[in-house]
């Protein structure tokens, strides 16, 4: 339980991290998470069975390939939306909506859809077997925390993003592009959506109703830590990751779906920032 | 000089009268000619409905090559008009899946419907709008509420007629645990389940067959849609020294299920039906991570059956039409409800609802899944397809094979204990 818990936390994590790295520095709110999730997934699909690309070449373009969408997301549509908040979720949401069912359109439903696994076979911790695929996950989430970490505090690009997301304007008149700031923030967060996506989807088969079900997770994650936190989103994610074990193991397994939407509903009635939340802690002082 | 007046009139009105007439002597044969338009309305982002309209479509090409169906003195082509009611995407309310039924009957005017709706409780309503319309219908929801409905006024539903019904899983997957009970003395097991009604229906069947004979089941675990890890249940399965985890899933995410089995070294054999896991090509997919697992294949007519040959022939012919079947329910019985529809109108000798259905009832015919008859307007399942229509239970083996176990009639092999417990 505790083996499992470790690991759905960091899977929960790795989920969130890109909807709140684009949150915290652009202010958007970035609806088409769940959509370019399983985009990144069927993607590296399409590279490796249809074109026949290394797995690992497939993985990386399909990344890339779901970077630059965000990033064009954010020049074409959100930079005309900016400030406008109802009309940036209307419009990420749609373009999600737009995106899973045009996989679906395209004949993306069935069991054929799977990536296989980086290694495949199974390790002992603690005497419960393990799949290395879920080992490697618990990995690249260690660094990708390590990398998000000397990235942000120890870049000149990192640091135009600290200041994009503690002050635009004051960023801009430093000579930081905030517009531009904002677009490279859609992009990595759809570049670690995507990595997400390619470690995580081997583990089952890519469905694109998961894609609606990502989007409600990452929310969770994401509001129960606070929207712009990278801390918060690691806190949350273990809070709902040894939850929903426990819920399973103890209560019921059916109510796992439930327990995100209910933490959530929690923390928004006694602290609607988030449990590392900062913008609303402030408008509620004021 | 009064001639020449009166000739352009007379002109006029031959030209007229020749037009007229040609077009009526045109119109009747076309009338005439006009085809059996099958409905098939379904939820075609499931892959079960979607290969289900392939077979369809394989059944009426077949007829309509050999010059159509036999309606009194003449001979119609058979045509199909589908309609995607998304009744299995989430979300979708039942009302709008009625309403595509209600498009498809006044827009396309069927004779006849085949399949139906995909999900149980789609289909339960449905039975009200084709009893309104007086249109036969086949269809196959497992929906194990449709006896019931029908039984409550047989008057009223005397055009719907049912393929498949989860009772028959309960009673073939029951036999194949009383196998093993013999074999290898197991007596414990482990329920788990997705937390759809279709699924749990057939769950609450399989824990009174358990309970009444003499079982322990020692968990039952409701997944919902779209879970992704089952490690819980699989530890206390372990924990409590199952020797059969019982699974009943159609989410594509229940592959990480059979996954972590393997990967946990969970001593017990999985059995059930887990759709993921259905087709030839799920080996491809899954790789020797599945070998030992027993499913279900609703519809035997869905494997290639080397000891019942319809069903090899259909399993054939659908794979050169349309590649490889990935489904273990809906092409066969569909592929067979067309036939069985077919007959019915040809004794018929009309396309009379009334009579059609009268004659549907009297089907007694050698189809893919076995032996097609009614009884309280639902397909008859056995043991034997020379008598009745069957469900095929199969174990993947080494190798990528898919070996049927159960019944007897159609065996080609026993059951194995899967490595973990060897």
């Amino acid at each position: 339980m505790l083996v499992y818990g470790f690991i759905n936390s960091v899977i929960l994590m790795m989920i969130a991290l890109g909807f709140s790295i684009t949150f915290g520095i652009s202010r958007v709110a970035n609806f088409s998470h769940g959509g370019f999730y399983i985009l990144g997934g069927i993607l590296t699909w399409y590279g490796l069975i249809k074109l026949g690309l290394p797995y690992f070449l497939s993985a990386g373009l399909s990344i890339i390939i779901v970077g630059i969408i965000g990033a064009v997301m954010y020049r074409v549509v959100l930079v005309r939306l900016r400030g406008l908040e109802l009309s940036e979720v209307i419009a990420t949401f749609s373009l999600g909506i737009v995106i899973l069912e045009l996989l679906r359109g395209l004949g993306v439903f069935g069991y054929e859809f799977r990536n296989p696994v980086f290694i495949d076979g199974s390790v002992e911790i603690f005497g419960v077997g393990v799949g290395i695929q879920r080992i490697i996950i618990v990995c690249a989430g260690a660094v990708l925390l390590l990398i998000l970490h000397v990235f942000v505090h120890h870049t000149k690009m990192g640091l135009a993003f600290r200041g994009v997301a503690q002050q635009e304007h004051t960023a801009l008149s430093v000579g930081i592009n905030p517009d531009q700031v904002s677009m490279l923030s859609l992009a990595m967060g759809s570049i670690m959506c995507a990595l997400a996506a390619v470690l995580i989807l081997p583990l089952g088969v890519i469905s694109v109703d998961e894609g609606y079900d990502i989007l409600i997770k990452a929310l969770a994650v994401c509001i129960i830590g606070g929207l712009e936190s990278t801390l918060g989103v690691l806190v949350a994610a273990f809070i709902i990751g040894y939850i929903e074990v426990l819920t399973s193991m103890y209560i019921s397994s059916s109510l796992t779906s439930v327990i995100p939407l209910a933490c959530m509903l929690v923390i928004l009635l006694i602290r609607p920032s988030g449990i590392f939340g900062k913008s609303k802690e402030i408008e509620e002082r004021v | 000089m009064t001639t020449w007046k009166v000739l352009p009139k007379i002109v006029i009105l031959l030209v007229a009268f020749l037009f007229l007439s040609s077009q009526a002597a045109f119109a009747a044969p076309a009338e005439k000619g006009k085809p059996i338009v099958i409905g098939v309305p379904s939820s075609f982002k499931s892959i079960e409905a979607a290969d289900g309209l392939k077979a369809i479509t394989l059944a009426v090409e077949e007829i309509n090559a050999k010059g159509g169906v036999k309606v009194g003195n003449e001979k119609k082509m058979l045509k199909i008009e589908s309609i995607e009611t998304r009744d299995m995407e989430p979300g979708v309310p039942l009302a709008d899946a009625l309403l595509a039924n209600e498009k498809l009957i006044l827009e396309k005017k069927p004779n006849v419907i085949i399949q139906g709706p995909t999900r149980s409780e789609v289909l339960l309503a449905a039975m009200d709008l084709y009893a309104q319309y007086k249109i036969p219908s086949i269809n196959n929801a497992v929906a194990s509420k449709f006896v019931d409905k029908y039984l409550s006024n047989p008057e009223k539903y005397r055009h719907c007629f049912r393929m498949f019904d989860g009772k028959y899983v309960v009673a073939g997957l029951g036999d194949v645990m009383a196998k093993m009970n013999k074999d290898y003395g197991f007596k414990k097991a482990y329920i788990v389940v997705q937390d759809a009604i279709w699924a749990v229906g057939i769950a609450n069947g399989m824990n009174a067959w358990y309970k009444n004979n003499g079982w322990e089941v020692v968990g039952f675990d409701k997944y919902p849609t779209g879970a992704s890890d089952f490690s819980s249940t699989l530890i206390k399965a372990k924990q409590a020294g199952v020797q059969v985890i019982f699974c009943i899933f159609d989410m594509p995410q229940s592959g990480i299920l059979v996954q972590q089995w393997k990967d946990m070294k969970i001593p017990a054999v999985f059995a059930g039906f887990i759709s993921p896991l259905m087709g030839s090509k799920a080996w491809t997919t899954f790789g020797d991570k599945i070998e030992g697992v027993i499913n279900i294949c609703f519809d035997g007519g869905n494997l290639p059956l080397e000891k019942y040959p319809p069903a090899k022939k259909f399993y054939e012919a659908y794979k050169k039409r349309w590649g490889e079947m990935q489904v273990g329910h809906k092409p066969a019985v569909d592929y067979d409800g067309v036939y069985a529809m077919v007959g019915a109108i040809e004794r018929a000798g009309s396309l009379d609802p009334d009579k059609i259905a009268k004659e549907l009832e009297k089907t007694n015919m050698v189809g893919c899944t076995g032996r097609i008859h009614f009884k309280d307007h639902q397909y008859v399942f056995g043991v034997d397809p020379k008598i009745d229509a069957i469900s095929a239970v199969y174990q993947w083996k080494k190798g990528g094979k898919r070996v049927p176990i159960f019944p007897d009639s159609i065996a080609e092999g026993v059951i194995e204990k899967p490595a973990s417990m060897k």
